[in-house]
């Protein structure tokens, strides 16, 4: 009996890390799906809809890109509580589509895992909850930091970043970004 | 199993034993190893979140009118320097306190600081000096929005000018105007306060850090209909319209050291020969000049300003007089302040009547640190407290809140220890939604009128929609009584007194773990026993303005403190009660008061807290309030809600067309808070912040176009979770559990086959 007991306590701190980290996976995943709803809901009735009732943010837009089939749908502010659920817009930038550059943020082990896969000529596609569509191509990634990523926030052309941490496959989190640059091709379906 | 058992017994079963003790031990060992590690880098992820999430810009409560420009970089080096001292002489029944805040510019431009700063809930601020090199200008008081009108005038025309407007009773903001590169300015303001007295025991406060507030957002229009049941009522909006004036930038303990360096001095002249004088929360040095004098300073000279200075002071006498009468002739009347403690009556013969106690505790973030152990600690000693026939309930609250028994029950052993382990488990977090839990407490639904119903309520009051609350306890309150214990070091004692007053308990303020015990048995003496309840006064020959207008009940060791305006001095004044049940009267003399210092300021300042009481009672129309409010102020010259201080220095220091800059100094995190608890992850802004503002250009907001991000760069937030950590590590020691799993079965199976 007594050589039973330590392999099962082990097995259940096992079970227990184990499941916490799947945690953080399968919440990201319901998310997606309940902000996928309020998303198509918010574009119907021009309001933003909250994903569930005690939700402290709202989906503000759909990040697309075709040739992987990737797909997220963007929430108002970055805390740290609202990027476990999708990408966050960060606060002070530009709305997609306005002159000044939107960013995103999103972790890079769940929502923007796909970005290790997007390369530099790649069309993005941003819908707005107003449902109006943006079409972008990537033009340029870096790895920076996350206090320098040299982002003019004032700038006069109609850019996108999309940011993550940096590097993909790591397993703690470290100070650097990577980022995918993207500008305005066009508007429209 | 048991056939495992029984193979051990075989032939060496000492030796075998052994090396499997061994092996256990080395797998366990190195499993041990392996979960510390991953703990330790998980409990690292927060920290890194410290240095990466100061992702966001700038918060839209910061805004005010102006272009606002943010500097990123360096900011902390330009900015503003604040030095305080404070000069405290306490002369009998009052204390008259002078603040210094020197306001120095090491920046190459010019400045405009703001500096939010805590006040004495009962101080009647009264003098406002400014002192620019050898010049020193006076302050005058003014409607608050005329003097508003006036400094920003004056901040245009590049003269310095100082501001100082009241937020909430215990909140105080001065600005000053236009320092120039290099140069200090010198800041003054001067109160007049009562001294507190507990039973044998004097004491004042001096609050030094105003503590981050919790300020509910609006969620839903509330309605508030009128009391006359006619139907109509208004809508209400933002339950803290001034959130933005009443939360300064606060600086990460962890990460920035204390700013806002304080000295401190009190005079101490008790009347009477002292005894024993302590500092609470303060190293400090005494000296005894004669044995009615004490001056007290810092034994470090400065301390930062992050925690309220308390000082007591005991009469070398066993027994403090429990009588007090003080005078001051003011223009053509005459003011007096009594200070009575009625007899404690021993109810020997009677039993305490049964009560019914709600105990509400605060776990909201604010709490985190050492203020959650010390509500803890006190409600557990409050429960060890009850009686079996007393009926008790315990209500937790932050942003949500638990009720512990549907309705209260006996406090027989089974369920104290219940409430012992709910409280013992209570964690500090979130945020701090204070009216749900008061109203829920403040439900009688025993309805048990042989019972005194009393609500404790152990929180440090940091909120911002105080009104509501008083709101709630004046609506609600019907026959329960509302005891409010100040939890840390430095609680929001204006809500914490008024409160109190309008719930007609008492309050009590525990700022260190070592004052639960003293403090709390304190509480419980007030508790149980009768307070002098059916209070009047009556002067005998002279017409008199007594406030407070209705007399609270005091309660055991308190005394009654009254203040009066009176057409002569002459006559006498009586003072009728009933103790328990037993009628008290007590007559006092009035050529037999000495001579006092302020007493106008107070009576004022009472005054105008009695009307602020009766606008929140709805005893007084509001318009009515503030027409009495401001007449009293501007006769006695006190700040209020709706007057400041400005003093304009004439001669123009900033030459034109140099831009000034807004500074608001950042505030300590008041001691034994713990900043991530109360701001969430860490700083969501950098903690000093310089905004600039062009002096020439405010009077068109619309005129500018509000730029969305004018940050140097962009701040990326931290976008990695330990998702696949986990799961790695859970996958590395269930593989280990297996490979135990496999070892332990295969151990007996060889020595079998041995």
């Amino acid at each position: 009996m007594r050589r039973i007991i330590s392999p099962v306590t082990l097995a259940l701190v096992g079970v227990i890390l184990f499941g916490d980290g799947a945690y953080i996976h399968a919440k990201a995943w319901l998310a997606q799906v309940l902000l996928e709803r309020a998303f198509t809901k918010s574009i119907a009735s021009g309001q933003p809809t909250k994903p569930w009732s005690w939700a402290d943010t709202w989906p503000v837009a759909r990040i697309e890109v075709k040739r992987i089939g990737a797909s997220a749908i963007v929430l108002a502010g970055s805390s740290g509580q609202a990027l476990a659920f999708g990408p966050g817009h960060v606060e002070q930038t530009a709305d997609a589509g306005e002159r000044g550059v939107a960013v995103y943020a999103a972790h890079r082990d769940t929502h923007f895992r796909f970005l290790q896969d997007v390369v530099v000529g790649d069309e993005i596609e941003l819908t707005r909850s107003d449902g109006k569509r943006f079409h972008y191509r990537a033009d340029a990634s870096a790895v920076v930091r996350f206090d320098a990523s040299g982002i003019d926030p004032n700038t006069q052309g109609y850019e996108l970043v999309l940011s993550t941490c940096w590097p993909f496959d790591a397993l703690t989190s470290g100070p650097d970004r990577y980022i995918l640059h993207a500008t305005l091709i066009g508007t429209g379906s | 199993m048991s056939i495992y058992d029984e193979t051990d017994s075989d032939e060496h079963p000492l030796l075998r034993k052994l090396i499997n003790l061994g092996l256990f031990l080395l797998a366990q060992g190195v499993a041990v190893i392996l979960i510390a590690f991953v703990a330790l880098l998980v409990s690292f992820v927060p920290s890194w979140s410290a240095t990466s999430e100061q992702a966001s810009l700038l918060q839209p409560g910061e805004t005010r009118s102006g272009t606002l420009f943010l500097k990123d970089d360096g900011a902390t080096t330009e900015a503003v320097r604040l030095g305080i001292d404070v000069d405290i002489t306490v002369s009998g029944p009052t204390l008259r306190a002078r603040v210094t805040q020197v306001f120095r510019n090491p920046s190459k431009n010019w400045v405009e600081a703001t500096y939010v700063y805590p006040m004495a809930t009962n101080g009647a601020v009264d003098t406002l000096k400014m002192v620019v090199g050898d010049r020193v200008i006076v302050g005058d008081i003014k409607e608050r929005q005329q003097a508003r009108v006036i400094y920003e005038q004056a901040r245009r025309d590049g003269q310095k000018a100082a501001l100082t407007e009241q937020e909430r009773p215990n909140i105080f903001t001065n600005s000053v105007a236009n320092i120039g590169p290099g140069e200090t300015v010198l800041v003054q303001i001067e109160y007049q306060e009562p001294v507190h007295q507990s039973g044998n025991e004097y004491s004042l406060r001096v609050p030094l850090v105003v503590g981050p507030r919790y300020n509910p957002t609006p969620i839903v229009q509330s309605v508030d209909f009128r009391p006359d049941g006619s139907g109509w009522g208004a809508s209400k909006t933002d339950p803290v319209p001034d959130r933005d004036r009443v939360s300064p930038p606060v600086l990460d303990p962890a990460r920035n050291p204390p700013v806002n360096p304080t000295s401190i001095t009190v005079r101490l002249q008790g009347g009477f020969a002292l005894g024993e004088v302590k500092s609470h929360h303060h190293a400090v040095k005494i000296e005894s000049p004669d044995n009615v004098t004490r001056i007290v300073r810092l034994a470090d000279g400065t301390v930062p300003a992050d925690r309220d200075f308390e000082l007591s002071w005991k009469p070398a006498a066993e027994k403090a007089p429990s009588v007090g009468l003080f005078r001051e002739h003011v223009g053509d009347a005459d003011y007096l302040l009594a200070f009575v403690t009625p007899p404690s009556v021993e109810q020997a013969t009677q039993k305490p009547l049964p009560r019914e106690v709600v105990f509400v505790i605060d776990n909201s973030g604010s709490m985190g640190g050492t203020s959650i152990i010390q509500a803890k600690a006190s409600l557990n000693y409050a429960l060890s407290r009850l009686q079996p026939n007393d009926r008790f309930n315990v209500i937790r609250f932050d942003d949500t809140m638990d009720v512990l028994f549907t309705t209260s029950v006996p406090a027989d052993a089974e369920h104290v220890r219940q409430a012992t382990a709910f409280v013992d488990a209570l964690q500090a977090r979130g945020g701090t939604e204070m009216v749900p839990a008061m109203r829920a407490a403040l439900t009688d639904s025993l309805g048990d009128t042989s019972m005194v119903r009393q609500v404790v309520f152990l929180t440090d009051g940091a909120i911002g929609n105080e009104q509501q609350l008083f709101e709630t306890i004046t609506a609600m309150r019907g026959r329960s009584r509302v005891f409010m214990v100040g939890i840390g070091s430095a609680p929001n004692t204006y809500l914490m007194t008024r409160a109190s007053e309008l719930g007609r308990g008492a309050f009590t303020h525990i700022g260190s773990v070592e004052q639960v015990e003293e403090r709390m048995r304190g509480l419980f003496a007030k508790l149980e026993n009768p307070a002098v309840t059916g209070l009047s006064a009556k002067f005998s020959d002279a017409s008199a303005d007594i406030t407070p207008a209705i007399i609270p009940d005091v309660y055991r060791d308190e005394p009654l403190v009254l203040a009066a305006k009176l057409d002569k001095l002459a006559g006498s004044l009586e003072i009728k009660g009933r103790v328990g049940d037993r009628p008290w009267s007590v007559t006092l003399p009035l050529q037999n008061a000495a001579e006092g210092k302020g007493l106008s300021k107070l009576w004022a300042n009472r005054k105008i807290g009695d009307a602020e009481v009766a606008r929140t009672m709805r005893e007084m129309s509001p318009d009515d309030a503030d027409k009495t409010i401001l007449r009293l102020a501007l006769e006695h010259q006190i700040v209020t809600r709706l007057t400041s201080l400005v003093a304009i220095d004439k001669t123009p220091s900033r030459p034109e067309g140099e831009p000034l800059k807004l500074s608001e100094l950042p505030i300590n995190l008041p001691a034994g808070w713990d900043f991530e608890k109360v701001f969430g992850e860490r700083p969501q802004q950098v903690p000093t912040q310089l905004k600039e503002r062009h002096a020439d250009a405010s009077t068109q907001p619309t005129a500018r176009r509000p730029t969305p991000a004018a940050a140097d760069t962009i701040r990326l937030p931290k976008t990695a979770t330990s998702a696949e950590l986990k799961m790695t590590a859970g996958l590395i020691v269930l593989l280990l559990s297996l490979v135990l799993f496999l070892f332990n079965r295969r151990q007996p199976l060889l020595t079998d086959a041995g």
